[in-house]
């Protein structure tokens, strides 16, 4: 196999000749993750922060003066706004108001009767304000209604706990980092996928419809190596490239992944609910080394692919044009594989790359699951093989080689 | 060193406009042989089958029928082998543009099982005949195309073949280069080294070879020494001849 060694060499070193395609191919990731979770995060919290710092602007028809008491006793939460003239829907679109509350003129004479007080909130749903907004609203008449309970029980002479004949009380057996990690799960296998295609595609069009529109494939095909060698030297090219992409994709996801955990772990932390987490704590070695393995079959499915698809192609732009497919059936995979509730499908764990996708998602949801594993595993090292076996035979090929 | 015996090769080719498939017979029974100190001279029109025959002697290709032997070697079965005592350089070869000369000649030295300081010494002595040596550590995106030639003249000769095919060596190139790439052709043939040129530059086969043969429709035509072709055809120039055997193939497939 000295010969796929030097071929391997030579298109290492050309590639490494490429500095662009060597930043954007393996360092842009590193950096791109990052500073994308990074920015996200921070955006979504300040944006939180700022939200909770402000109180609702609240408009409130309320004739007894029920409930304005209430609200004006809060200035944090509610600031009481003149209602709009006009369109109410119109102003609360337009942000004008963030809540409408509307209080019946018998309200007081209502609770006195110990009848059920109603009030009708209008809100805008698809504003985070107006959600805020109708979320306070509810908080106040919750804890109203318990004085109003108890207010209530206490006239009949019934004990509080009349009103409350059961009550359940929650553990969580998931912390911060396992719950941070089913939602990496859901995301690493797209992100390998698609940066495993993305990193190899371009460099599978140049080394074989690329040399041969460049006119390097002969010169590489006059020399004394077999072309089965050749053709094993450009797959272990592309098959190191495919692995390094996708572990460059990974770790920017990972670091972006571990940025926004720390930023959830902080803010969950200052409101006292859960503790800390990281990336370490999401995916611990074993899983990280399991993701690793499963992926080699998928890798070498994928370079096999574009090897033997690049190669029957005249030019590397014919190359990419057919190769584009490959790409969006990738995209629709991986998208696929994200989807809710897939891991319960019987058919999943025998569907190539999917079941691939759908065992890492289950080991970083800290749920590993042999048999999946072991048939991912298994199914696409068949694939593999098979394709690869395919690839080289088409390397071989005299019609498709010197194809003008 | 270099033998054909009744060698065929037929394609299929896809009509553009009926989308049928059509056997087209590319080479049809040509017999040749090279000897050590010899160039010759393989000449014909486009198409003719001139390429097919030069990658079916590199063992790129393998023959339907016939027997193709390098130094003895058969080039269906040890096509390898052939490779690493056979120079091949054709119209259709390019460098490795990101890639020093000294880079590529220790890379496709290691390829063709010179190790590579040999290698790297071997091309070096050749650039510096070529009149390249100031080049060797540029990278080649600047270079002209005939300083890219001369750096793949310099690669197929790295390993230092028994047998040598050019397939257009001076397309392309000054009138000085094309005069140091025959000039080389000469110190080969001095060396004894079997050589085949294919060319369309008639009067420069007449100078440089020892024996021409003039392909038409896939047949080998007066496989001859130019003057002998010149005198058995009543030809003042082998331009002349080529013109009769096109008339001659022309009546015949008529």
């Amino acid at each position: 196999m000295r010969g796929a060694w030097l071929v391997l060499k030579k298109e290492l070193l050309e590639l490494s000749k490429d500095r662009k395609t060597v930043f954007f191919t393996f360092a842009l990731p590193l950096i791109l993750y990052p500073l994308i979770f990074g920015v996200m995060g921070k955006m979504a919290m300040r944006d939180n922060a700022q939200r909770k710092s402000k109180p609702s602007k609240v408009c409130i028809t309320d004739p007894g003066s029920a409930l304005t008491p209430f609200l004006q006793a809060d200035p944090k939460k509610f600031q009481i706004v003149p209602t709009p003239e006009g369109n109410l829907t119109k102003a609360l679109r337009d942000k004008v108001v963030d809540l409408a509350i509307d209080v019946p003129a018998t309200a007081n004479e209502d609770l006195k009767a110990q009848k059920t007080l109603t009030v009708t909130a209008t809100q805008n749903s698809a504003e985070d304000d107006s959600e805020l907004a109708l979320k306070r609203l509810k908080d106040l008449l919750k804890d109203k209604d318990k004085t109003w309970v108890d207010a209530r029980l206490k006239a009949l002479n019934a004990s509080p706990d009349l009103a409350t004949p059961s009550r359940v009380e929650v553990k969580n057996a998931a912390d911060l980092a396992l719950e941070l990690g089913k939602g990496l799960g859901i995301w690493i296998p797209y992100i390998l996928l698609i940066g495993m295609f993305t990193g190899v595609m371009n460099h599978g069009a140049s080394m074989t419809a690329g040399e041969r529109e460049r006119g390097t494939l002969m010169s590489l095909l006059s020399t004394r190596i077999p072309r089965p060698q050749i053709a094993a030297g450009k797959l272990l090219a592309l098959f190191v490239l495919g692995l390094v992409s996708a572990l460059a994709n990974v770790v920017g996801t990972a670091i972006g992944f571990n940025t926004l955990a720390g930023d959830i772990a902080k803010a969950s932390a200052a409101s006292g609910t859960q503790g800390s987490a990281s990336i370490l704590q999401m995916a611990s070695p074993a899983t990280l080394g399991l993701t690793l393995l499963l992926l080699i079959p998928v890798a070498m499915m994928m370079v096999a692919f574009i090897l033997a698809v690049g190669i029957r192609a005249r030019t590397q732009r014919e190359a990419g044009t057919a190769l584009m497919p490959g790409m969006f059936v990738i995209i629709l995979l991986g998208v696929f594989s994200m989807a809710p509730g897939i891991e319960k499908m019987a058919v999943v764990p025998y569907l190539p790359i999917i079941n691939a996708s759908v065992a890492i998602r289950e080991m970083f949801g800290q749920q590993f699951n042999a048999v999946h594993y072991a048939l991912a595993f298994g199914i696409n090292s068949l694939l593999a093989i098979g394709l690869t076996a395919m690839a080289a035979k088409t390397l071989n090929r005299e019609d498709v080689l010197f194809k003008s | 060193m270099i033998q054909l015996r009744d060698v065929h090769k037929s394609f299929d080719v896809r009509d553009r406009k009926t989308r049928k498939k059509k056997r087209v017979d590319a080479v049809q029974g040509i017999s040749l042989d090279v000897k050590p100190g010899e160039i010759y001279g393989l000449l014909g029109p486009n198409g003719a089958g001139k390429t097919t025959t030069l990658r079916m002697i590199a063992g790129l290709m393998k023959p339907d029928a016939g027997v193709i032997e390098v130094c003895g070697l058969d080039t269906r079965t040890k096509g390898e082998e052939v490779r690493g005592k056979l120079a091949y350089l054709a119209t259709d070869m390019q460098v490795y543009e990101r890639f020093t000369p000294r880079e590529q000649l220790r890379i496709f030295g290691e390829m063709q099982g010179v190790d590579p300081a040999t290698a790297e010494r071997r091309g070096l002595h050749l650039l510096d005949r070529l009149g390249l040596s100031d080049f060797v550590d540029v990278k080649m995106t600047s270079f002209s195309t005939g300083q890219k030639q001369k750096v793949n003249i310099a690669r197929a000769l790295l390993h230092d073949p028994k047998a040598v095919i050019f397939d257009e060596p001076t397309t392309g190139l000054d009138v000085l280069t094309a005069k140091t790439v025959l000039d080389l052709l000469q110190v080969m043939k001095q060396e004894g080294r079997a050589v085949i040129v294919c060319t369309h530059a008639m009067p420069m086969a007449e100078d440089v070879c020892d024996r021409v043969g003039i392909i038409f429709d896939g047949k080998l035509h007066g496989d001859a020494a130019p003057k002998e072709l010149l005198r058995s055809r009543n030809a003042r120039s082998l331009d002349e001849v080529f013109f009769q055997l096109a008339a001659e193939s022309e009546t015949a497939s008529a």
